[in-house]
């Protein structure tokens, strides 16, 4: 890849990072299928990290040498969209879902999701906490399908007495 | 008279197991309960409004979940209307191919899947996995544990069991505030041993995925399912709350797997007089709707149950092949202990070792008996050769093969070094010489000397608290010299950041290069088709040290 296209491809990351998931991630052309996989031979060019830098960018000097750190080694929502696509090719609709949902829950902050999971458990929330929890999710992280589970889990813990006791 | 045959056989090993008759309104039946629902389905405007004879209003969570998110409802009324057996009759008809069999059993209900295994002997149920596991080659996973949470050792063993041939390797704890260490110590030692083992530490959910967050495994299998609603809030979850943790893990790039197994309703005493199998089949449902890839599945710590009841190891040889027939990664259990008798416990791997699974064991000890925090497993570290000899007797692959004891010895010490050189440089407690030196020749914990444990716990606190993660331990293992190992580390981390290996049955060789249901998906068609051993690998597993060779007789 010539040093301008990284470029323009590193600004674009950037950008997209800016809007923080906002957008529903989108594979960079066409449908990836099983033919592409694993992507991380096939289509490294693709695939780049939450924080912008290159697939191909990552290196163990670049570990060594601290340029590349812990926040750096994550995946991105647009890799996970791409794995989705994958999973579909090969008729795993189900697991592509998982995928698409966790694509979106790459912008949550490590410890709020473990707070959002805790509060999900039985008898820990009311509804307009678990309410509150799927409206956080939608509206700042923009995680529609995380938060269509929340929502569904507040029904379902109503109906089935599930919901903190007062 | 008493008999002297009868005495002898009062005193036989199988006698010292506990067994129990059937007693269906509580549960205590393996399969085809007089009490499990009659398969049904209705559909109206996209939506389930009968699951298995009951009504959406008297849906429990459990129903719910399933109906609105486990079967494939394009296909459904049709795949419903199929007679049972005929489905049944397909499965082991090697003319109907496994995509064909997934069309119809993606589309049915629990009471179904359940109703179409029923029909199967358990040799049918083996023909049926040979055809239905996901991936093309099997494989093995195993624990390694020890009493002492001693991290050397378990840096040692996981080195061992990596050049024995495992894929996947497990820890967990006694005290629970270790799990960082025995973490770090089994990511170092697997890859010590062998590149590109995934390694996993049990813990509380929560817990878990916070030590996978920072780098310190790579996947995550005890997440527990349960097939009636009391019970799965008696675990402290729902089925909305584990699916919000598979999309956890995936977030982070981190391979996951729920985990399930008949008895553990009965165990825990509300499976509602449904059979163990139906129950099961709902906790697969569960798993298929939360969109996991995979489940560790076969009764696993409740063992204890099926196998007291008749017809008990063929229900967990038949719900293994429910989840491969849901289109899951099936890891096949045959890990925690349920027998005094060594016939039983051989016969009760029988079907997954010999039809081969994505994982035949979930997993194997790689320690001795004593040292298993899992409370102990089926196979040990002390039946090593008798598994590889039974690899080499029936021409199988069972993941394993016979080693050279210097091999061992070196890996062993490699690894014991190389964690030696990690603890220095992150400021943890010296690791001294005299500890590498046990590790290195150690069979169990009563080899090693003891650590200062309120040391080592306090350095952790501290540690996680400093905020160390897998980079850490990349860059510590550098400066220690065990370059060779910090860059296998590193690659592993490199995963999660492409995240091929969130695919069904993933494993890695040893460059790196994943195989899993999508690039190795099986296609066994009858004989001589699917996974057939290479010569290479008939050569490994056949060629044990101990064998005589006749030129020199």
């Amino acid at each position: 890849m010539d040093q301008e296209l990284l470029m323009k491809q590193i600004v674009e990351q950037v950008m997209h990072a800016m809007n923080n998931g906002a957008a529903a991630p989108t594979a960079p052309t066409g449908k990836v299928t099983a033919a592409n996989y694993p992507l991380a031979e096939n289509m490294a060019e693709k695939i780049s990290t939450p924080t912008g830098k290159p697939f191909t960018s990552l290196s163990y000097d670049k570990v060594i040498s601290g340029e590349i750190t812990a926040e750096d080694m994550r995946i991105s929502p647009e890799t996970l969209e791409m794995q989705a696509q994958v999973a579909e090719s090969v008729n795993r609709e189900a697991f592509a879902g998982n995928l698409r949902r966790a694509a979106e829950l790459i912008a949550v902050p490590d410890e709020r999701l473990l707070e959002i999971y805790n509060a999900l458990r039985p008898y820990r929330s009311t509804k307009q906490e678990l309410i509150d929890i799927a409206n956080e999710l939608d509206q700042k992280y923009g995680a529609k399908t995380a938060a269509g589970l929340v929502r569904e889990a507040a029904e379902v813990y109503e109906q089935r007495g599930r919901l903190k006791k007062f | 008279m008493k008999s002297k045959r009868f005495e002898v056989l009062a005193a036989r090993p199988v006698n010292q197991d506990g067994y129990v008759k059937e007693w269906p309104e509580v549960g205590l039946i393996a399969m085809n309960s007089p009490f499990d629902p009659t398969p049904s389905i209705k559909i109206e405007n996209g939506r389930v409004v009968e699951l298995d004879g009951k009504r959406r209003a008297d849906f429990d969570m459990l129903d719910t979940f399933i109906a609105d998110h486990a079967i494939r409802l394009g296909n459904a009324e049709k795949a419903m209307a199929m007679d049972s057996l005929d489905i049944a009759r397909m499965i082991v008809d090697i003319n109907v191919s496994r995509k064909e069999i997934l069309d119809i059993t993606l589309s049915i209900t629990p009471a179904k899947l359940t109703e179409v295994v029923g029909k199967l002997t358990i040799v049918e149920i083996m023909m049926g996995m040979t055809k239905m596991r996901a991936r093309l080659m099997p494989a093995n996973q195993c624990h390694v544990t020890n009493v002492k949470d001693n991290p050397i050792q378990i840096a040692a063993d996981a080195a061992e069991a990596a050049v024995r041939g495992f894929a996947e390797m497990e820890t967990t704890v006694g005290i629970a505030r270790y799990a960082p260490f025995n973490a770090m110590a089994l990511f170092v030692g697997a890859q010590a041993g062998r590149p590109g083992i995934m390694t996993q530490c049990a813990l509380e959910e929560a817990t878990e995925l916070m030590l996978g967050m920072r780098g310190f495994t790579t996947y995550a299998e005890t997440i527990s399912v349960y097939g009636t609603e009391p019970v799965f809030m008696d675990g402290d979850d729902t089925p909305y709350s584990k699916a919000f943790l598979a999309s956890c893990y995936a977030s982070r790039g981190l391979k996951m797997r729920f985990t399930s197994g008949t008895g553990s309703e009965v165990q825990m005493g509300y499976a509602e007089g449904k059979s163990m199998l139906y129950l099961e089949a709902r906790c697969l449902a569960v798993t298929k709707g939360a969109g996991v890839q995979g489940t560790q599945n076969g009764s696993v710590s409740c063992v204890g149950v099926p196998a007291g009841v008749p017809g008990g190891i063929r229900a967990i040889a038949a719900e293994n092949l429910i989840a491969m027939l849901l289109d899951l990664e099936s890891t096949t259990s045959n890990d925690q202990t349920f027998t005094h008798s060594d016939l039983r416990r051989v016969a009760r791997s029988v079907p997954q070792f010999f039809s081969g699974t994505d994982y035949i064991c979930s997993g194997y000890s790689a320690t001795p008996n004593y040292d298993n925090m899992f409370a102990g497993s089926n196979w040990d570290a002390e039946d090593y050769d008798d598994w590889n000899i039974i690899q080499r007797d029936m021409k199988i692959d069972g993941g394993l093969q016979p080693v050279k004891e210097e091999d061992v010895i070196k890996a062993r010490n490699k690894a014991a070094r190389a964690l030696q050189g990690m603890f220095r440089e992150l400021g943890l407690p010296p690791i001294t010489d005299e500890e590498v030196e046990a590790a290195t020749y150690a069979n169990g914990s009563n080899d090693m000397p003891n650590r200062n444990v309120n040391e080592d716990l306090k350095a952790i606190e501290d540690m996680m608290a400093r905020k160390v993660t897998g980079v850490d331990f990349v860059k510590a293992l550098d400066k220690a010299g065990f370059s060779d190992i910090a860059q296998n580390i590193y690659n592993m981390l490199r995963q999660k950041v492409a995240g091929d290996y969130l695919h069904t049955a993933s494993i890695f060789d040893e460059n790196f290069h994943v195989y899993s249901g999508v690039n190795a998906p099986n296609d066994y068609h009858g004989p001589m088709t699917g996974y057939q051993l290479s010569d290479e690998r008939w050569e490994q597993i056949k060629n044990i040290p101990n064998a005589i060779r006749p030129e020199d007789i």
